[in-house]
């Protein structure tokens, strides 16, 4: 029938840990920040050290809101590699009250249109549904 | 387009899991179908075009081994990627080919081998389906996620219920029940679809494609050339729309239909001269049940939010309004991602020349569409064809 093939085993490094710090550090006060370009004003979320729009490289971190709406959200049951610890977890997607949508993950009981405040674990942004 | 491009050969392996074959042999069940049905052979080709993400099998350039086992070393193997719209994109990249005069004949391999690697392996892989640091490794996206979150608002939306989703669960199995190169072959009840495991809610087992093997050939070749070979049942390419949305799901504020779907549909029936109202037959991407709800409404079959109603009307039946997925779709009959749209291809070309057996449609025009959707809405390809 079958053989094995070789494993391949990939271990990655990538660089994300200087390149976003001041997302980490945002975190850790309770702030979501992405980055916006001082020369034509646009806000990024995923933050982004460049701007393709005017070709500019000079960023400033600023917050993208601190509460929203839950716009849509899935509950993963069917956990991928690296998440296999966890209980089922719920992800979201919010649109803060500046009007940026990201992804998170959702504390409390989901609903779609529920206002939410944005929170970390330290490790991801949380939403909380407001009771 | 500059020159007319028609599909003059198609082949298809058996779709499953083919603990039987290396991707090579695989290939060649399709290769070989193409030539055979085409009267050409290896001489004929110029150009080979390859469609296979890879990254699930232990080939991963498969292009230069598929190649040489088929007997088609220096026919140039290129290989292209678009997650799950890979097949349509080397269809697209070896139609234009011939539309712009490069070559005459190309021929087109849609392969891949999923189930090399185990579930869990793939989850993680299908997971980096967008962005990888700002989804996946944060959140622990899966695939099935992402078209969870189109569900939950297009349920919350439109009022589109579990029930509605499974009933396209319903009618892919029971067309590839007539397939015998289909992945499954069972029937299943909505029932059956609802009490089945839940993967991301809410999306369950059943609502989901499942992860196969399969290969899928097509030959397609200039008027000129089918002229000259006395080809006398050419399937014309009359437009291939393209598309594409950001790669991070979030910042698309719309999780209800696919952008990039509608941008390559629009210009599929723009550059046809076809309108949605003339399609009487479609291949869509029904990767998960929602997915074939969302293409109604992306395609103009039917407007935003009604989707639901075509597939309980039963229009999308055979013989309906628009018949879709007659084979068995993604969902059923298998969707091993390069051969997903070569295979698309396959069917409309069966279809058109009326060889489609207990499953053909009736036409009256002969006009059909594809729709290939990549990752989670980040590629689309349109692609309209008539006889």
């Amino acid at each position: 029938m079958v053989m094995d093939g070789i494993p391949l085993v990939m271990k990655y490094t990538f660089p994300a840990e200087d390149l976003y710090r001041p997302f980490w550090e945002g975190l850790k006060r309770g702030e979501v920040l992405g980055t916006r370009c001082k020369r034509c004003n646009t806000l990024y979320f995923p933050p982004q050290r460049d701007c393709p729009k005017c070709m500019g490289s000079d960023m400033e971190w600023v917050g993208v809101g601190k509460s929203g709406e839950l716009m849509t959200y899935s509950i993963v049951e069917q956990k991928p590699q690296g998440f296999e610890n966890y209980d089922k977890y719920t992800i979201g997607i919010v649109r803060t009250e500046k009007g940026v949508n990201l992804m998170c993950w959702v504390v409390g009981t989901p609903k779609v249109g529920a206002k939410v405040s944005l929170s970390s674990d330290g490790h991801r942004v949380l939403c909380e549904v407001k009771a | 387009m500059d020159r007319k491009v028609g599909i003059v050969g198609v082949g298809m392996s058996k779709f499953g899991r083919r603990n039987d074959v290396t991707v090579r042999e695989l290939s060649w069940e399709a290769v070989k179908e193409a030539f055979e049905d085409s009267g050409l052979t290896q001489k004929d080709i110029q150009l080979t075009v390859i469609g296979s993400t890879a990254y699930r099998g232990t080939e991963i350039y498969p292009a230069p081994p598929v190649s040489e086992y088929c007997g088609l070393v220096g026919k140039s193997p290129l290989r292209v990627e678009a997650a799950c719209a890979t097949g349509s994109s080397a269809v697209f990249t070896a139609v234009n080919a011939i539309a712009s005069g490069m070559v005459d004949i190309a021929l087109v391999i849609g392969v891949d081998k999923m189930t090399e690697v185990d579930t869990a392996t793939s989850l993680a892989i299908g997971g980096r389906g967008g962005n990888y640091y700002w989804e996946f490794h944060m959140y622990g996206t899966t695939f099935p996620t992402y078209y969870a979150l189109y569900a939950t608002r297009h349920m919350s939306l439109f009022g589109t219920t579990e029930e509605d989703m499974a009933l396209a669960a319903v009618k892919a199995h029971k067309y590839a029940s007539y397939n015998e190169k289909a992945h499954f072959r069972n029937k299943v009840t909505v029932e059956d679809v609802l009490k089945s495991r839940v993967i991301s809610w809410p999306i369950k087992l059943l609502d989901s494609s499942p992860i196969s093997d399969g290969a899928a050939a097509a030959i397609l070749a200039s008027e000129e050339k089918i002229r000259e070979l006395k080809i006398d049942t050419p399937v014309w390419v009359r437009a291939m729309g393209y598309g594409s949305d950001t790669s991070y799901i979030a910042a698309r504020g719309e999780w209800t239909g696919l952008n990039a779907a509608r941008e390559a549909a629009y210009m599929a029936y723009k550059v046809s001269g076809y309108t949605p109202h003339d399609i009487e037959y479609a291949t869509v991407h029904d990767c998960f049940t929602i997915a074939e709800i969302m293409a109604y409404e992306d395609l103009g079959f039917v407007e935003k939010g009604k989707g639901t109603a075509l597939l309980r009307e039963g229009q999308t039946e055979k013989d309906g309004k628009v018949a879709v997925n007659l084979f068995g779709g993604l969902k059923a009959k298998g969707h091993p991602l390069g051969a997903t749209g070569v295979a698309m291809v396959y069917e409309i070309t069966k279809q058109l020349r009326e060889e489609a057996g207990p499953v053909q449609h009736s036409f009256k025009k002969y006009v059909a569409l594809s729709h290939n959707v990549g990752g989670t809405g980040h590629y689309a390809f349109v692609g309209v064809y008539s006889r």
